[in-house]
Formats: C-alpha cells, structure tokens, sequence
C-alpha cells in the first residue's frame, strides 16, 4: 500500500463551532491519508464529525486548524478561488438526497457539471455506465431514488475528478437499490481508477472497502486496512 | 446552450407569471418614458422650427396708436434687429346661425420681406386684392368648415364686409388658439384671426399710416428685459397698453409650460414604475436565493463560483428588464408618434415634425438595466454567504415567538382556526406585510389620480364660473365706454341686475417682480365676484387699495398689507402705490381688483367701462347681435358647455393612470402572493391534510391579500394626498391654480379599483393552490 501515492493528507485539523455560548467542537486533531485509486469508507454514527471531515477535504469548508495536502498542494491555504477551482477540477460530490436540479433532465444535470470543468468525460458513456441511457431525458421528479441518485454519481463522474466524495449515498434509498448503488461506486473505483471515499453510519459499508476510518465525538479512533474487501452484492443489512 | 444558461430560462418558465407581470411593470415605465420623451422632443423641436422658420416675435407691444415715425424710432433702438407695425382689432363675425356669437380677431399683414410672425400658408394662396382678400387661421377655417374660396363677413364699425378667403394660414403666433387669458381652453369655432392687407385694416379701423401693435425682434432675444424698460421710454407719449415678452405671450407659454410638465411626467412616473419593479426584482431574487439554497450549495461544491453563481440569479432580473425594456422602447417608439400628432393637433403647428432621438430609446434601455440588474444584485447578494458545507443542512428553524395578536388572549380565543392562520401570517411575515402595504399604498394612490384631477378640473371650472364669477353674461366693449351705455344695454335686454366693469392690462410692481395683468374695475358691493381669500373672508373693495388673485400674489412675492405700483403707460396719466388688502382666491387665470370708481379716476377716464356684467333671462345674444361697440357676448352656461367637453377628453387621458395603477397593483399582489404560496407549500400541505378543501386555503390567501390591503389603503391615503399634492405643483401654472381637497369619493374610487387589482391578481394565483401537489410537498426533498 505505502508505494500507492498521496492523494489527500490532512495533518492535526479540527475544526470547532460557535453556538450561542456554546463551542462545538465537530472535528478535533484529525491526522490521515488517503492514496489514490483507494476506496476508503469512514465509518461513524452521526455527529461523530465524518460529514465536517468530508467538507474539508472535498474544499466545501475549511478547518478551524491544521492542514489539508491535495497531492503536494496544500489546499488549506487556498483563498476562495483556488477553492472553487479545486472542486471543480478535481472532486466530485455525491450527497444522500441526490440534490439534481428539479428543471433539468438526467442528461442536463450532468451537463451542468461537466460544462465548467477542464477535462470532462464523454457524457453519453458516462450515462451508459450508470446505465440510464434509456432514462437521459427525464427529469428527476420522473424518476426513482435510485435513479436520481445514478444521475447524481454520473455527475459527480463525467467531472473526471481525482476522487470521488459521497456523503451517505445510500442513505435515502432501499436496501437493494443501496447495493446497486454500491456495486456502481466500486466500479467506478476499479474500472476507471478514481479514489472513492464513502462516509456512512451503515457498518456493512465499510466491508467492501480498501480501508476503514472510524471516527466518533469528532476525533478518529480507527484506521484500518482491509485486506479482503467483499463485494457490494455480498454486503447485507 | 449552456445548461446553467438552460436552468436559468427553466427558472423562467416556471415562473412565468411573475416575470411577466413585473416585466409589463418595467415595460410600461419605459414606455411612458419613451413615448413622451420623444413625443415632447417632437413638439419642443417642432415649435423651435416653427418659430425660427417663421421668425416669431421677441417682444410685442399693444398701444393706444403709433405711426411711422413712432416705428422708425424703435428700429433705431440698439437692440432691434427688426419691426413691425400691425392694426389688430376683435370683432364680430357674422355666421348663418344668427343665435351664434363668433369672434375674430382681424390682423393687418404686411405686405413686405421678412416678415415677423409670418404665416405658413397651409392651403391657398396668398392676398392678391388687398381690399378684398382675406387669409384664414388654419383652425378656425377648419372648425367652422371655411375653404378657400369662401366668403366670410366680419363686422367692422357696424359694418359688414365681404371677404374672400384666399388661404388658410398657421401662425407661430397662435400655436394655442385663445381669445384673450380668461378663455383657457381654446374654442376654434368661436374665435379665429383674418389676416387682411395692411392697407384695409387700417382703412377700416381707422388707423391710416399708423398702428395698434408692434413686433419686434432683438438681435439678442435674452436682453428681452432690459429692452423692456427702454422700450417704455421710448413709447412714453403713444399710450401702451402693455409690452408682452416671449415667455409671457400666452400661445407660447402655454406650448413652454405643456413642454415643461410633460417632461416632468415623463421622468416622474419610470421612477415610480422602475422603483416598484425594482422592489418587486428584488424580494423575488431574494426569495428565490433563499428557497435554492441547497441547490446553490451543490452549485458551489460542483465547482461553480460565487461570481457564476451571483450572475445566474441577477441574469434572471436582467432578463426581466430585457423583455419589459425592449416591449417599453417599442411600444413608447410606437406610441410616441401618434402621441405626438395629438401634440401638433393640439398646438397647431403646420408641418410635421419626426425627430428619432436614439439617445431616448439607448436611455430606456440605460434605465431598465440599472434598476433592475440593481435589483438583482441586491437580491442575489445572499449568495456570498451561502457556505457549501451548510447549504447541504436543512436550515434551523426560526425562533418565533407570539404575534401581537396572539398577545391579545380574549380576542385570539374567540377567533376561529382559519382567521388564525390568516392573522398569524399577517404578523409574522413583517417583511411580506411591508412589502404589500406599501405596494398596495402606491397603487391606490396612483388610482387616487383619475378621480381627483377630474375633480380638480371640475372645481376649478366651477369655482371660476358660478362660485366666482356669478354673472349671467358678460359682454366686452370693442373700446371703452361712457357708463351711460350700462343704460343703452338695459334697454336692449331685459335684465334682473346689470353692472358695468373695467377690464383693463396694467403692470404691477412689487420691488424688481412684475406682471402685467388684467386689472378688473368692479363697484365695491358687487354682485358678480364673489371676492373672498383662501379662508373664505370676504374681501372688500376700497379705494387706495388693491386686490390680487393668489397666483399673482406668488408671482410678485406679495402678501396682504405690501404695497404694489401699478403702473401706468396711459399718456398723462401717473402710476399709483396701492396697498394690497386681499388675496382672492381664484382657481384660474390671474388679476388684480379695483373699486372702479378709484380706478376710473386715479387711472383711466371717469366713468370709462370696458364691458357689463348681467343677469338676465332674456335672449341676450340675439338680442346684442346688432349692438354696436359689442365685441363679445359670453355666457357662464357657454363657459361650463366647454368644460365638459374638455372633461370627456380629460377622462379619456387620465383612465391611463387607472391602467399605471392596474399594471401596479396587479404585479405587487400577484407576485407576493405566488411566492407566499411557493414558501408555504409545506404549511398548506399539512392544512390539506388536516382536511382543509382548496377553496378554504384560497380564502386564507384572500383574506390575508385583503387584511393587508385595507392597510396598503390607509397608508395609501397620506401617500396620495402627497402625491397630488406634488401633481398640483407640478400642473400648476400661471393660469390653472389647481387645488382641491380630495373629495371623499375619489377616495372611494381608489378603494373599489384597488380592491379590483388585488382580486384579479388573486384569482390570477389561485391556480398555484388548486395546482399544488401536496403529497409531493411533504415528501419533497428534491431542490
């Protein structure tokens, strides 16, 4: 694994709150790496900090301390410009509750994304990988949980980003519809190379990963290597 | 096309009724704008033209006689680039119908090069038989059906003339036809001007080698009122009546001051459209902002920037200036010119002329884009603060504590669970509460406008003719007379009360202001003028004093007790300082009251009249058809026949202010209540589901438009008295003094129309509810 090289490394963050009187801290001394082409799952009950984690590495917010390296860059450092010009390049967000845009198709959403970036995919392939080629011209209230949540990694895809950062994927979607999910975000993983970081509160998750980062009350308690990752058919819960 | 550009058209679409609703807001902002901009451009540059074309007079001066000699010495005067000597006289016109009083008044023309205040001939030719040929103002010809060709019959001296009509004319001197200042409105049937060889007129009034007027041109037409003072000097000994500068001769005044309020419309109301459209773009992006909240969190985690994000939501408040501009300037190009050929109509002049200002139409497109991408901009700025990580959480909710209402223990007890929805609502949304109160204020008090002008212009005419002027008839001398003719002309009509008068121009001085005016001469317990001051006092008529109207006290800057001098041109005859006792409250024209027994002999003649005044049943008109010395016979019945026929073209222009207010009221309601409607989609969900039917939801929303516009109502009335307040100063002139309280129907008036508005604009968004997918809301969670 140490011959992989560093896609993100995020040294001592934290990051704290203020509410009211009150200071929250959400994430406290984070130290971590991820490598590339690795499919990492961070695993924590809610309000353990992994969706702050997932905001900071992805560029959608910024540490109270510490540091976050993409490759050799440190992007903790980055005023909002770079900022917004490091999502769009080189992340890819997929979030719980799909968030398309109600008036475009699935094929328009996925334009959307790929218009503003520098090297995007073919945007017809991406469709047929997600396999929704049959339902490029509906609009999301048209479609399933499922689907919509396709359009929403076909977005995150045709972006070609470096890696690929899914807050609860499955969250919103039924058990079989999750594992389909699932098999789609690890074959983006293994047939198109992309670092995929899942964070989720479903344990069985964390079975089909190349690592496992458990966190809770804002620190991490846990990052383990998983040497035989199952398959997402096999995962159940 | 780009898919952000896509999504923003989509926006569009979905809301199209609330783009096009403040869209037609913008639109007929601008197009007021345009429309008369170029319409007044149009008319302005057109009597330029005219004037320049025509060489239109600098000064004039009306006097008793002045001969060659007399002229030659103001063609000396430095200043004078040229003059003209001319006899004009009013008199008579015989008509078929011998019940019909028509006037004309007849204008020597030389027959010379350069001409000051030449015709335009518009028809016809010009005088070849100088004893004989008669040319006719284009609009009176035009009125009275007189061609060329035609014979007309002025009555000279008790003489009457055969004319023949060799052309119909237009004169920069008559853009605005008026038989003297009294008569505002012009009546082209029953005045016109003849203009006859020099050599007749002064045969026929008696004015051999010499004149009664004359017109100058200065080299420097700005030195008008230094040349003024020298030229007294120089006429000392022939009597003036009075020297009329440029901006003082009514036609042209009159054309200056439609210019001038026109204009002042013209800026006035795109600001009050533009203004609301802006408030309106405004709370729309903004709420917008505020319910894509997630959507632009997601935006700005895909890679798009606060910039892309920022320009997105303000594209969609400049689209809307885009359309309403490009309909505006259309429709304002388009309209500008039948706008002004209803100008030239109405101040005559001869030729068309069509100036294409692109300045104007570049402005209104300037104009929209300012308002409205402000607009946006301002509405949009929440975008900069919406964080990507937090955009993806819902929102807390907010703290909400009791409303006012809910404070009031007993009264929110007995009211039913609907009516406190409605009520709660009404508390809460302060910002939506402000925003159609004050909305809904706007429009009423723009609705407030047709009913209280027409008003305004009823009491003004009414006031003049039956409150002020009480008089049956009044009949004008063509020169003054002996007070025995009072007698004369009682024989001839049977009256109930006849008094004589004198109506005679002075000039009066109150320091370096003056105004030459007529000064009316009228037995001090007249019964004709009722001479009251703005409190209702009645003013008495003493010797060494004096009485102005209003408007002449705020030309001269003089309040009662001043002193004034009334100036004298009459040859012997000195000027005298009188003391103001009064002012009259007099809703149109200006003047100055005399006991005319004071003023017969510290000014004039003794027992000199220049008219009588009577009350009488009997058939005056016909009865002074042969009179001599009559020039004209004026009933008070005449006088309010005009005014109503103004009033039904006035109607016809100010329901244009109704269709402002509609377009107004309309947009504000509908838009707020769409987005109040898209906002509670959550609540009325849940009311639906409590069991609430459609219909019951849409009296909630009505209820609540209703209860905020009864407010909108009451805050309307003071903004209405201030706007016609500000309209009154605007249309003020020297000749109108247009104030009246608000009468207490027009407010009604502006109620209904209001109340009208809201429910169409109600009924308008009422398929939003019947629409909404309840189920759908409840579960929703895409953006």
């Amino acid at each position: 694994m140490t011959s992989k090289k560093i896609l993100i490394k995020a040294e001592n963050i934290s990051k704290y709150y203020q509410m009211g009187e009150v200071e929250v801290r959400a994430l406290e001394d984070a130290s971590f790496e991820i490598y590339e082409g690795e499919f990492v799952v961070i695993l924590g009950p809610s309000g353990s900090g992994k969706s702050t984690l997932l905001n900071i590495i992805g560029g959608m917010d910024v540490p109270t301390g510490g540091n976050v390296f993409f490759r050799d860059d440190e992007i903790t450092g980055y005023d909002d410009k770079l900022l917004t010009m490091y999502r769009r390049n080189k992340v890819g967000f997929v979030f719980q509750f799909y968030n398309l845009m109600a008036n475009l198709t699935a094929r328009e959403n996925v334009e959307l994304a790929s218009e503003i970036c520098e090297n995007p995919l073919e945007v017809d392939l991406v469709m047929a990988e997600v396999n929704l080629n049959d339902r490029m011209d509906h609009f999301p209230s048209q479609m399933s949980g499922g689907e919509q949540q396709r359009v929403a990694i076909a977005r995150a895809v045709a972006k070609n980003p470096d890696i690929l950062l899914c807050d609860e994927p499955t969250g919103a979607l039924d058990f079989k519809t999750g594992i389909s999910i699932l098999s789609l975000l690890n074959k983006v993983n293994k047939n198109h190379y992309k670092t995929v970081v899942i964070i989720t509160h479903n344990a069985a998750i964390a079975d089909m990963a190349d690592r496992v980062i458990k966190m809770r009350s804002g620190r991490i308690v846990s990052d383990i290597y998983n040497d035989k990752p199952i398959s997402p058919e096999r995962i159940e819960w | 096309m780009k898919k952000f550009n896509l999504r923003l058209f989509r926006h569009i679409w979905e809301a199209k009724g609330q783009f096009v609703a403040v869209s037609m807001v913008v639109a007929v902002g601008i197009m007021t704008y345009v429309a008369i901009s170029l319409a007044v451009l149009d008319l302005d540059m057109g009597t330029k033209q005219y004037y320049e074309l025509n060489n239109f007079q600098d000064v004039s001066v009306e006097l008793v006689r002045i001969n060659e000699s007399g002229i030659e010495r103001i063609r000396r005067m430095p200043r004078v680039e040229s003059v003209q000597g001319r006899v004009f006289f009013r008199t008579p016109l015989a008509v078929e119908d011998k019940d019909e009083k028509v006037n004309v008044g007849i204008s020597s023309i030389p027959n010379a090069e350069n001409r000051i205040n030449d015709l335009f001939v518009v028809e016809g030719g010009w005088i070849q038989d100088e004893r004989r040929d008669v040319l006719v103002l284009e609009q009176f010809a035009e009125a009275r059906g007189i061609e060329v060709g035609d014979v007309v019959h002025p009555q000279i001296g008790g003489k009457e003339y055969e004319l023949e009509v060799k052309g119909l004319v237009g004169s920069p001197e008559h853009i605005y036809l008026m038989e003297d200042e009294q008569n505002l409105l012009p009546q082209p049937s029953k005045y016109g001007i003849l203009y006859v060889s020099e050599e007749f007129a002064q045969q026929v009034f008696g004015y051999s080698k010499s004149y009664n007027e004359v017109l100058i041109k200065l080299k420097n037409p700005n030195e008008d009122g230094i040349f003024k003072d020298e030229l007294e000097k120089v006429l000392e000994r022939y009597g003036i009546r009075r020297i009329i500068r440029r901006e003082d001769h009514v036609s042209n005044r009159i054309v200056s001051e439609e210019i001038r309020g026109a204009k002042q419309m013209a800026n006035a109301i795109p600001v009050i459209f533009l203004g609301v459209a802006a408030a309106i773009i405004a709370i729309m992006i903004s709420r917008m902002v505020k319910n894509d909240r997630t959507s632009i969190g997601v935006l700005k985690a895909m890679g798009y920037s606060n910039r892309n994000i920022l320009i997105h939501y303000t594209e969609h408040a400049f689209i809307i200036g885009a359309i309403g501009s490009v309909i505006g300037v259309l429709a304002g190009y388009l309209l500008s010119g039948p706008m002004a050929n209803i100008y030239q109509e109405f101040y005559r002049i001869p030729f068309k002329v069509r100036i294409f200002s692109w300045s104007y139409l570049l402005m209104g497109f300037v104009l929209s884009a300012i308002y409205c991408i402000g607009a946006g901009l301002w509405g949009a700025r929440s975008v900069l603060k919406i964080a990507p990580a937090e955009s993806m959480r819902p929102e807390a909710p907010k703290k909400i504590g009791k409303t006012y209402i809910q404070r009031a223990t007993f009264i929110w007890k007995h009211i039913s669970f609907s009516w406190k929805v409605v009520w709660r609502n009404v508390f809460r949304s302060k910002k939506r509460f402000a925003f159609l109160s004050v909305g809904i204020a706007v429009t009423f008090s723009i609705a407030l406008m047709p009913a209280h002008m027409l008003n305004v212009f009823e009491s003004m005419f009414f006031d003049q003719y039956g409150e002020f002027m009480r008089m049956d008839y009044e009949i004008a001398y063509t020169q003054p007379l002996s007070e025995r003719s009072i007698m004369e002309i009682s024989e001839l009509v049977d009256t109930t009360d006849i008094e004589g008068k004198i109506e005679f121009p002075f000039e009066i001085e109150n320091g370096w202001k003056s105004k030459v005016v007529s000064v009316i001469g009228l037995k001090p317990d007249t019964k004709f003028f009722n001479l009251t001051d703005s409190g209702g006092t009645e003013l008495r008529l003493l010797p060494n004093s004096i009485l102005i109207s209003e408007t002449m006290a705020y030309i001269l800057d003089a309040e009662k007790g001043d002193y004034v001098n009334v100036k004298n041109f009459i040859p012997f005859k000195d000027d005298v300082r009188l003391r103001i006792d009064g002012i009259v409250k007099q809703s149109m024209g200006l003047n100055a009251y005399m006991d005319i027994g004071f003023m017969q002999k510290a000014l004039l003649d003794d027992e000199m009249i220049t008219g009588v005044m009577l009350d009488s049943t009997d058939k005056v008109k016909e009865k002074m058809e042969d009179a001599p010395n009559v020039s004209s016979v004026n009933s008070l019945e005449d006088l309010r026949n005009i005014f109503k026929e103004f009033t039904k073209l006035t109607n016809a222009s100010l329901s244009i202010y109704a269709f402002f207010a509609g377009v107004l009221g309309f947009a504000i309601v509908y838009n707020s209540t769409m987005m109040s409607i898209n906002e509670r989609r959550l609540e009325f969900s849940s009311l639906r589901i409590m069991g609430f039917s459609k219909k019951e939801i849409n009296r909630i929303v009505l209820k609540e438009n209703l209860i905020m516009t009864a407010f909108g109502i009451v805050l309307g009335i003071p903004l209405g008295r201030w706007l016609m307040d500000l309209l009154e100063t605007t249309f003020q002139t020297e000749f109108y003094n247009m104030t009246a309280p608000i009468e207490t129907n027009s407010y009604i008036y502006a109620a209904i129309l209001t109340v009208f508005y809201v429910l169409l604009a109600q009924y308008f968004s009422s398929h939003k509810i019947k629409k909404l997918d309840f189920i759908e809301a409840l579960k929703n969670r895409i953006t």
